[in-house]
Parts: structure tokens; sequence; C-alpha cells
């Protein structure tokens, strides 16, 4: 057991973070009360990453990716479904909640653990339109995918990780699709040149229409939707997919005294400025240890280690004990047209690429480095040399002087 | 401890790899393998539940 019976964390967020923040104190024992705030879309947790890949798809359905619960949460645990926390008391450990009936009240906390997430970004003029849609939630992917039996022609804007992904769900499902690309490569601005052109040619060959350098100025839905663009070229579409990156959803946290400027601002043990308040997962704005300087992450490893270490910290802190850094170097992949693409570490500030090939495939394999330390790899259908850089990223960013021998290993 | 995957829903996304890299190993074929014996160590053992509560297609199972 730790904690007391009289105690009450609040756990605001029902996606991976707060969950695995629940199941964790749960798995620890905490002997007081837990009150999940598991915000709008009112469902049990599920797995995201499924949701542009397999989902749309039709490989799995909403029933099989919900998260497991390793056992009835116990009687402590109180879930809110439908409820979102409205406010942050600046003054007294206590956050308002707003009910589905949209009844509010106070409820007071010990501990308070922020893993609200993030949301789509969708510019206020695009927001709504019948037709148009954006990625973030089940409901959305199932939207959409109701929609797949019409055989839409489809404009994938924005060709990040979510654009990419569904530009290839989609072709994976025979529709036509063109794909805004705002720079003049996809993923170009989390893999770099190297693998963006890579991932041009892959759409390519698989059929996509690619529209380079645009931006989308307006966009009309009356029948088909017609999307102008900056160069006052225009396409029409049966139905449009947003890709255009997410933002924090750390509105209600507005006016509390906290560090907001991108996220919620932690320490390196994942508390805010309130110890007692931490943050986990997308939400979370950290300095990383090892990089040496601050970042969020919008990754599905990042947010299950976060809340994992989110814990650790607050119960350090029970404890006496010095709260740890969290120091896990990041990790992502991503499915397109049947390759992995996988990429560990944070390539943000790089200064130098090296490109090989790896992989049976022979598939390109980019290491970035930052003032000559390796910060991050990527590569396709590669997943030893991509986690073989992992540990080789840890010893050199901590300056270890085996690391050299970590990665001849 | 007694560690199984579902090879019809396992993707090689490679997370459990990257918690636990001396347990799973994803081969470029994206086939995972797992090491025949667990290792009797605490730190590792930790390794290998969280890569099972981790899973972004859920298909590791532990029997403890």
């Amino acid at each position: 057991m730790v904690g007391e019976t009289s105690q009450t964390i609040v756990v605001a967020g029902g996606s991976l973070a707060g969950h695995t923040v629940v199941t964790e104190l749960e798995r620890h024992g905490f002997a007081g009360q837990i009150v999940w705030v598991r915000g709008r879309e009112g469902t049990a947790p599920y797995s995201r990453p499924a949701l542009s890949k397999e989902l749309i798809q039709g490989k799995v359905t909403a029933e099989t990716i919900r998260l497991p619960v390793p056992q009835p949460y116990g009687p402590r645990v109180r879930i809110m479904d439908g409820a979102v926390c409205a406010g942050l008391d600046p003054h007294a450990d206590r956050v308002l909640v707003t009910q589905p009936d949209l009844s509010e009240r106070w409820i007071d906390f010990d501990a308070l653990f922020v893993c609200t997430g993030t949301q789509a970004r969708v510019p206020e003029a695009f927001a709504g339109l019948p037709g148009v849609h954006s990625l973030r939630t089940l409901a959305d992917a199932e939207r959409i995918k109701d929609r797949l039996a019409v055989r839409p022609r489809t404009v994938v804007v924005g060709a990040g990780l979510v654009g990419s992904e569904m530009a290839a769900s989609l072709r994976s499902c025979g529709l036509p699709v063109e794909l805004i690309v705002q720079g003049q490569l996809p993923m170009e601005a989390v893999f770099g040149a190297e693998l963006g052109r890579f991932c041009l040619e892959r759409h390519h060959a698989n059929g996509v229409t690619t529209r380079l350098g645009a931006t989308v100025t307006a966009l009309t839905a009356e029948g088909p939707v017609t999307l102008t663009y900056d160069d006052g070229e225009s396409s029409t579409a049966d139905m449009v997919v947003l890709g255009l990156g997410a933002v924090t959803s750390c509105d209600w946290l507005d006016g509390c005294g906290l560090d907001l400027s991108d996220g919620l601002g932690c320490d390196e043990a994942l508390r805010t400025a309130r110890p007692n308040i931490l943050a986990a997962g997308d939400v979370a704005n950290w300095r990383h240890p090892l990089f040496g300087h601050r970042m969020r992450v919008e990754h599905w490893s990042n947010a299950s280690a976060q809340a994992r270490h989110a814990v650790e910290s607050w119960l350090a802190g029970q404890e006496g004990r010095q709260p740890p850094a969290f120091a896990d170097v990041p990790y992502f992949w991503s499915d397109q047209y049947g390759l992995k693409y996988q990429m560990v570490g944070h390539a943000r500030g790089h200064d130098e690429v090296h490109v090989e090939e790896a992989g049976t495939g022979g598939y390109p394999f980019v290491t970035y480095l930052r003032g000559g330390r390796i910060v991050a790899a990527a590569g396709v259908n590669a997943p030893r040399a991509v986690m073989r850089m992992k540990a080789r990223i840890q010893a050199d960013l901590a300056g270890d002087p085996t690391s050299e021998e970590v990665y001849a290993r | 401890m007694k560690l199984s995957v579902d090879r019809t829903l396992c993707d090689g996304n490679g997370v459990c790899m990257g918690i636990a890299p001396d347990v799973f190993d994803i081969d470029d074929d994206l086939n995972l393998h797992i090491a025949d014996e667990i290792p009797d160590d605490p730190a590792v053992q930790a390794q290998v539940r969280q890569s099972v509560t981790s899973c972004p297609v859920l298909a590791l199972t532990l029997e403890e």
C-alpha cells in the first residue's frame, strides 16, 4: 500500500497516459481514491495509433483496439466518462469538472496528473464543413471509414505522419487520393529530406497524386468540396481529410499560474511548479536530461513511459526521495504501404545527417547528429538497425566512453 | 514468467523491443522473436511487464 486512504488523486485525460497513470497507481496499491476524468470522448481508452492505419483499412474494429484492463478497476477508482476538467484553482488544490449534463463541481485533490493530450489542429474557417474531416479520435476515424463505401475521391491536406498514413491507408483501400504537401516533401519535418524523398516516391509508386509546396487558402463544401490553393489553382474532392498537426489540450489551465508556453511545463521529473501537479503524454513539456533541451513528444511510447514515470515521481515525493529524471529516448513508428518506418531519438536542431542502407530491403537508413553527437536515427523495415541506435544515442548523449562499444555490438 | 505473442496481431511495431531489448527482437521481415529464457533480473522483468502493457496492438500476454 502507498498513500493514505484519505488522499484523492485526480487523473485528467482518458487516453493512454491517463489509463497508464490509473493502472500504475492501482499496481502500486494506492490506498486513496482515484477520480479519473476521462474527457469528452466518453469511451474506454483505445489504441490511437491504429486509427489512421488498421482501423481505416478495416483490419481492426473499435472493439479490438480497446486497451486491456489488467483487472477490474478497484472500488477506489471513480470513472467520470464524458466529463472534462474545466479549470484549476490557482490558489488551492482543486479542479473544476464539467459533467456530461454540463453541471460543474470542484474536486479537491492531493495530486493531479494532467494527461489531456492534444487535439487535431483545424483552422477555424475549415471547421464543421460537410465532407471535411480531421483525424484524432475513434469517432473521427469511424466517420471517415463510414464514407469509404461510396468510394470518395479524397484529398488529404498535410503530409506529416497522420496525413501520410491516411493517404497510404486510403490508397490501400483502392481510393483515388491527392496529397497536399505544404513543404516540398512528405514527412520532411519529421524525417528530413532523405527519408522525405523516399516517402514521396512510395506515394507516387502507389498511385497517389501529390501537390507540393501548396497551402489551402479556402475550402467550400457545396456538394463536392472545392479546395483553393495559394497559387490560385484548385481541386475538387468528395472527401477532405485534414492532417495539419495537433494542438495541446490545456486551455482549461489558463490563468492557473503554471507554465503553458508550449503544453504544460514540467521539471525533469515531470512535476510542474506545483509539485503535486504532474503531467504525462503529448501535453507534457519537460527538459530532457540527455538532449539538454525542452521537448514535447506526441507518440505512443512516450505517453506510456511518462505516465509510469510521473507516478514514480509522485511516489518518490511522498516518501521523501528525490524523484528521478525522465530520460527515455523517444521512439515512434509509422506504417505506409506495407513498410515500417521507425525513428529513435529527437532530430530537432540536427546539423549533420549520414545516409546508408539497412535491412534486407536496402532502404535508406538515416543517422542525425548535432554537434558531432548522434541524436536520432530512422530507417525503413530495419528494426534491428534502428533499435541498436537507441542504446548508442543514450550512451553518446550521456558522454559514456563505452558508446563505441555499444555501437559495434 | 511465461510470455507469449499472438502472431495474428503482432505487427512488428517495435515498442517492446525498445523497452526490453534483451527479451524482444524483431527481424527485418518484422517477425518478433522472444528470448527462450527471461533473465531472473527484476529490472528486466519490470521491462517485460511494461512491454506487455505498452503493446499498441495488444499482442503480448504474460503469465507470472
